[in-house]
């Protein structure tokens, strides 16, 4: 019996993974637990392993294929096996030449042999086809019910909410004008997996003509890059950002870190960075500051014991906000390790998905590209975010005259239905005086 | 069509009351065939006749089918309008070089001089255990000749309506009637009408699929809805009644509205006329509404067996149209 090579589900949520790489040729020998292919799920690449020892062979994805989760992509053959459809090699048979008649078809053959090779193409009936359009589906992100996989009228229908009432499509003028419905987010302890884009109510996405302008590339809107996109698409237009900075002198925070660097490195081996500085002093002044690290779901305020500290990290063209998990409860020593190590991995790419869900509030740094202040918009369903950029020796004038001192801006964005700026601000100064007295931190 | 004098008659006397009536109305009319006088013909459509109408207009011929189509043929050509009987549709292929040579080509050859206003009827199909050489449906041979006209109706209403039509057509028309239908019985009025020979008519409404069947498939493919409506699936049965010239407006609009079409017919599918369906459907616009590619449902290709569970397995039967219009209603879904 061959083995099925199958698109795992890594997650609860994962409908369809994109296959990045094969690690092994068709054909070439893998063995039991030795890394077989790599995927990218809405989340993360992942390195899947193989089950079982053989050949790899009848491999029908292709990179960049998306797949559904559980489609068999190939299979694993032993000595003796055959792929299913298809008889273990046998020597030579003398079968006698079947009779002039040909074994007769009744009904049309709904598979045709020939097409064994799993199309990237989009399978879809026309009537899907012209309905997608129309809808303005991308029919590349849908999941057909036909057989293998074939989009059909009700995977498109499915797709666009609409109402259960079968959908004239003689009269697609009814049909688009109808308000799509905004979804009332439901969030509970983990970020729903997609978050759809909400369009204003009864208005119809404009259209924009392109650039006339030679194409370089087309990179479809797919995987990470799509989960960015809707979820800050719907951030950015459901909650109400308020954004207030600050400015905090980091002199003493330096001290501390010069002072902690060595034996910190000879407890955890890692370099203390300031993230992990800043990371334990939100933790520590977060719990003073409910509102911060809430949710709004539906017409409630969750509060948020547990500090989840998301920690935004840039891993190619993709962002990816790995979670140091209950970070009030981490001393400094135990922020470092946990960060080094989810950096380290969120960069190999080699992070779990339930890594990178679950966060309470978000930090993001971009002070190591030179950058001194900006403002960032919240990680869906948290309800601020802050934005911390390069320490600037900046003249502060004192008693006699002015002195450089070493100065970060920070900058929180707000979910204003949460939280007042006010709130914000008293945040800020709380996390000020911290800073600028680092051993309240021990 | 229920008017006073509407009654049930079976087929064959639907067959028989059009040609009755059409000899009553037109002295032009007249019968020529084998055995269609004293013996009433194979399946008895003419029994009676010989008695009203007499020997000259209920000709009966030698054992010769070229013989008889070509005197039908010529006798269309002098201005007659002849009813030629073929005891089986298969022993057409002998009479195949009037019909396809001649009686379909003059009225084009000669400039529209002269025209064949004569009526090829032809009992066709299997399920009587007549065995290969009596139990073959031709009609996908005859809608290849332009010239020649198709008929292949499913009810007495519509055999008697459109052999009517067929006699005062001035194009040779191929009738078929199938045999298995000569028994079944349907409402039928008494007085003479005439039904379009180029409409098709929707024998049962549904909304899940369309199957478009003509002839012993289309009582078929109703029993086979009647089957599914229990299981909620609704299914469309369009019936074309004639192949040539055919309605494709009515299949068209059906298709259109269901998205999915199983084709069914008895003839072998190779070749056989549900290809023609097929590419008429696929390159009109029910295209932009189909959900579901196009199925045919047709007789394998194989000669007819005499075993009659062979006989029975080698066309689609009510539970293959149930099987295969199930199927296609809940792909995808």
């Amino acid at each position: 019996m061959a083995t099925e090579v199958i698109m795992p589900k890594v997650d609860m949520v994962m409908e369809t993974g994109t296959l990045l790489e094969w690690l092994k040729k068709e054909g070439e020998h893998v063995n039991k637990g030795e890394p077989l292919f790599v995927i990218n799920t809405d989340k993360a690449a992942i390195e899947v392993e193989s089950t079982a020892e053989g050949i790899l062979s009848g491999v029908k994805a292709k990179p960049n294929d998306v797949i559904p989760v559980s489609e068999v992509i190939a299979y694993i053959l032993v000595a003796g096996e055959a792929l299913p459809g298809k008889t273990a090699p046998q020597p030579a048979a003398a079968i006698a030449a079947p009779a002039a008649v040909q074994a007769p078809v009744l009904v049309e053959a709904a598979l045709v042999s020939t097409e064994t090779v799993l199309s990237s193409k989009v399978r879809a009936t026309p009537v899907a086809r012209r309905m997608a359009e129309k809808m303005q589906v991308d029919l590349t992100q849908l999941t057909g019910r036909g057989p293998r996989g074939r989009i059909q009228k009700a995977d498109v229908l499915a797709c666009q909410k609409l109402p259960a009432e079968p959908v004239s499509i003689h009269a697609p003028a009814d049909v688009y004008a109808a308000p799509v419905s905004v979804p009332t987010p439901a969030f509970v302890h983990t970020i729903p997996a997609i978050a759809p884009i909400p369009a204003p109510a009864g208005q119809q996405p404009a259209i924009i003509p392109l650039p006339d302008a030679r194409r370089k590339q087309v990179v479809p809107v797919t995987g990470p890059r799509k989960i960015i996109a809707e979820r800050m698409s719907y951030s950015a237009s459901t909650a109400p950002h308020i954004t207030i900075s600050l400015r905090v002198d980091m002199t003493e925070a330096n001290r501390l870190r010069e002072r902690l660097l060595e034996p910190l490195k000879a407890q955890t081996g890692q370099r203390l960075s300031y993230t992990a500085i800043l990371a334990r002093a939100v933790a520590t002044v977060l719990p003073r500051h409910p509102y911060l690290n809430a949710s709004l779901c539906g017409g409630d305020i969750i509060l948020w014991e547990d500090i989840h500290l998301g920690i935004a990290t840039s891993v190619e063209e993709n962002l990816i906000v790995p979670v140091i998990r209950e970070a009030q409860s981490r001393n400094l020593g135990q922020i470092v390790t946990a960060l080094a190590d989810l950096t380290d991995r969120a960069r190999s790419r080699r992070l779990k998905p339930a890594e990178m869900m679950g966060s309470t509030f978000t930090i993001s740094n971009l002070g190591m590209f030179g950058v001194e202040s900006f403002t960032a918009i919240i990680n869906p369903p948290e309800s601020a975010i802050l934005a911390v950029g390069k320490m600037v020796d900046t003249p502060v004038k004192t008693a006699d005259g002015f002195e450089f001192l070493p100065m970060i801006q920070l900058t929180v964005s707000a979910d204003h239905r949460v939280i007042d700026g006010a709130g914000v601000a008293r945040f800020l100064a709380d996390l000020k005086s911290t800073l600028e007295n680092p051993y309240l931190l021990i | 069509m229920t008017t006073e004098t509407t009654r049930e008659i079976t087929y064959l006397e639907a067959v028989r009351e059009a040609l009755v009536q059409e000899m009553r109305r037109d002295k032009e009319v007249f019968l020529l065939g084998e055995d269609i006088g004293a013996y009433g013909g194979a399946f008895g459509v003419s029994k009676g006749m010989l008695e009203e109408f007499g020997p000259e207009r209920i000709r009966e011929t030698p054992i010769s089918e070229a013989g008889i189509a070509g005197a039908a043929t010529g006798a269309a050509l002098m201005g007659m309008r002849p009813v030629m009987e073929i005891m089986f549709m298969d022993f057409l292929t002998i009479s195949m070089n009037q019909l396809v040579n001649q009686a379909a080509k003059m009225r084009f050859m000669f400039g529209g001089k002269c025209s064949i206003p004569m009526v090829i009827r032809a009992p066709s199909g299997s399920g009587t255990g007549a065995a290969a050489q009596h139990s073959q449906s031709l009609e996908a041979w005859f809608v290849n000749v332009p010239g020649i006209k198709v008929v292949a109706p499913s009810t007495p209403y519509d055999a008697k309506g459109l052999l009517i039509s067929a006699i005062r057509d001035n194009n040779p028309v191929l009738f078929m009637e199938h045999k298995l239908l000569y028994r079944m019985k349907g409402p039928v009025p008494e007085e003479s009408y005439s039904i379009s020979l180029q409409s098709a008519e929707v024998k049962r409404q549904g909304r899940d699929l369309t199957i478009v069947a003509y002839s012993i498939m289309v009582p078929r493919a109703l029993e086979a809805a009647e089957k599914l409506a229990a299981e909620g699936i609704e299914v469309e049965v369009v019936d074309p009644r004639c192949l040539k010239p055919l309605d494709t407006e009515t299949i068209i609009r059906s298709v259109s509205k269901t998205g999915r079409v199983l084709i069914a017919h008895e003839a072998p599918v190779t070749g056989g006329f549900g290809g023609e369906l097929a590419a008429v459907i696929a390159g009109s616009e029910a295209f932009d509404y189909l959900d579901a590619p196009i199925r045919r449902l047709a007789g394998r290709d194989v000669p007819i067996p005499y075993n009659r569970n062979l006989e029975r397995a080698a066309v689609p039967q009510v539970e293959d149209i149930v099987a295969a219009a199930r199927a296609l209603a809940q792909e995808g879904k």
